[in-house]
């Protein structure tokens, strides 16, 4: 039987099961808004930290990063492994996020900011800039699989077909029983990404003579690769900067991740999702890359970043069967971000838009079905995106995974400082959030259009569009706010609140 | 200076050697033992640091 066959059969036999487990897990679904977004508060430290994991490594890992290494060498780990050093800022946020989240009831990261400066239009602004800027993400993780299933079955699957199954396929855990469905989804998608990479990789490895005689081999054929910057120029420091900088902070700027903070039952199960999350990530990226690594040696003039990993499992290296298998855990990988992110942002839409600007008088199960509509209708964006980004000509790096997933983190970065100031500075003010906020995305946008060859490829002074917007956000946050009042008792009752739980908790 | 601080200066040093190493010191190692090895084991080191500090945490009464 062909290809074709086995991957239409592999995808069949992923989404029966997962199907299985949403729906599993729609037994355990209880009522109320903090239910369904944020499955009661009540998640387990093993399945909390597989969640996060598969919520944060989506296609972009095994596809966009590989490709990435492929043509921009050793610099494309220092960015990845720079988003995981930047974890290390968890120790600081995380038992902030959980202990507000369970004193304050919040069920948006959105939310939060709202109380904390005591006006709804930091929240709607945060609001919109999520539901903004997560578009090109999501559509970066559709047309992952869209190419995965198109290489796999040597052109059989069309990109559309595969960006329609995981667009489906998101939409139902998302909306079956919402946290509960996506985070039991995730779970089971987290183990088959990192065993189906890990199996791929050991098959690759093995063919290269072992560990030793590939990365000897590298560094016969490659050796350029292994700097930065690479012989070819690529990873200079404005670039390394330009993609690291919104990574670095994603795991507060990303609503999805940062959302999951407010999910752990305990400390314990905070702690094993911290844990288990820095483990998978170490492993899942040292894969990737040397994925990455090993397709430049297997299959050498690739044209296009994207198509790196598809061309390596249509290679006669990797049996058919084993191909199969790793395209449906990248598919995972793909499908476990997207639900994440359309329940977050269906939450987003719910409470700081639905209820927070249009009706506050709105009850919780009404709340709970506005969120439901709107799973659907930003796949649809994200859809219509990720066909017409698919579209572009190979040679387009800007239309590829890795910039796009970048410039999408550049517009969430702006929301930075004004979570910074939520949580240590008590002069920080709604009105330094929302200019800061909203300045920051419109220089971001703005320069990022400006960056595109066919526009004028410009780029000031070399720095890339998210770095030149933090630098423009970060000096409005500190100058609206000295220049504005802030809502001091609120401050005092959030920070103070704070330090002596902190103190309690032994966090620091 | 407080733990926080502490940790705060930690994290600004490892960023300050993410970019100072592989730019300044190892550009022309055109090996693995290059900036492959120091990036892999620079993470390390800041993994188990999160370990070291939230290994510590404990629960708080509701």
């Amino acid at each position: 039987m062909s290809a074709t066959f086995w991957a239409w059969f592999g995808i069949a036999i992923y989404i029966a099961v997962g199907l299985a487990i949403a729906v599993m897990a729609r037994r355990r679904l209880g009522v109320g808004v903090s239910e369904f977004f944020l499955a009661n508060r009540k998640l387990g430290g093993f399945v909390s930290s597989l969640t996060y994991s598969a919520t944060t490594y989506s296609a972009f890992m095994m596809i966009g990063l590989a490709g990435l290494t492929y043509f921009s060498g050793v610099g494309a780990l220092g960015f990845e492994l720079t988003y995981l050093c930047g974890m290390f800022m968890m120790v600081f946020f995380l038992p902030r996020f959980w202990l507000v989240g369970k004193k304050y009831g919040y069920i948006s990261p959105m939310e939060l900011l709202s109380d904390r400066y005591q006006s709804r239009w930091v929240g709607a602004t945060a609001a919109i800039l999520a539901l903004v800027f997560l578009v090109p993400y999501s559509a970066a993780q559709l047309m992952g699989v869209g190419f995965l299933m198109n290489g796999i079955s040597g052109g059989a699957i069309p990109v559309v077909v595969g960006i329609i199954i995981a667009a489906l396929c998101a939409i139902a855990w998302s909306n079956i029983a919402g946290m509960r469905s996506v985070a039991w989804t995730d779970a089971f998608q987290a183990l088959i990404m990192i065993a189906t990479s890990a199996a791929i990789l050991g098959v690759v490895v093995a063919g290269l003579g072992g560990f030793g005689s590939f990365f000897s081999k590298l560094e016969q054929a490659s050796p350029g690769l292994l700097t930065v910057p690479t012989a070819k120029g690529a990873f200079k420091l404005n670039m390394f900067i330009g993609l690291a900088l919104p990574w670095l902070f994603f795991l507060i700027s990303n609503p999805q991740v940062s959302q999951r903070l407010f999910i752990p039952k305990s400390v314990t199960a905070m702690k094993q999702m911290l844990g288990g999350f820095l483990i998978f990530g170490f492993i899942y990226t040292m894969i990737s890359v040397l994925w990455g690594f090993s397709a430049t040696l297997l299959v050498p003039g690739v044209g296009n970043a994207d198509k790196v990993t598809p061309a390596l499992l249509a290679s006669s290296t990797i049996p058919t069967g084993l191909a199969i298998v790793v395209m449906i855990g990248i598919t995972a990988a793909a499908i476990s971000t997207i639900d994440s992110i359309l329940l977050t942002l269906s939450s987003v839409w719910a409470r700081d838009i639905h209820k927070g600007l249009i009706n506050p008088r709105v009850s919780e199960k009404r709340e709970v079905r506005v969120g439901q509509w709107v799973i659907p209708i930003m796949t649809i964006i994200a859809f219509f995106f990720a066909w017409w980004a698919a579209e572009q000509p190979g040679h387009l790096f800007e239309f590829t995974i890795a910039p796009l997933s970048a410039a999408a983190s550049a517009g969430l970065l702006m929301a930075v400082p004004a979570i910074f100031g939520a949580f240590f500075w008590k002069r920080a003010t709604a009105m330094g959030a929302i200019v800061s906020c909203i300045v920051g995305a419109i220089v971001v946008l703005l320069l990022q259009i400006l960056s595109y060859p066919q526009v004028l490829g410009w780029k000031p002074l070399g720095w890339w569009p998210g770095t030149w917007g933090f630098i423009v956000c970060v000096i409005l946050f500190i100058g609206v706010s000295l220049a504005t009042k802030p809502p001091k008792k609120k401050a005092e009752e959030f920070i103070g609140y704070l330090k002596g739980k902190l103190a309690e908790g032994n966090f620091i | 200076m407080s733990k926080t601080g502490w940790a705060w200066t930690w994290f600004g040093f490892l960023l300050a050697l993410d970019i100072a190493i592989p730019w300044f010191v190892l550009t022309h190692v055109e090996k693995m033992s290059g900036a492959f090895l120091f990036w892999t084991v620079w993470v390390v080191v800041a993994i188990i640091s999160a370990f070291v500090i939230f290994l510590r945490w404990k629960e708080v009464r509701r």
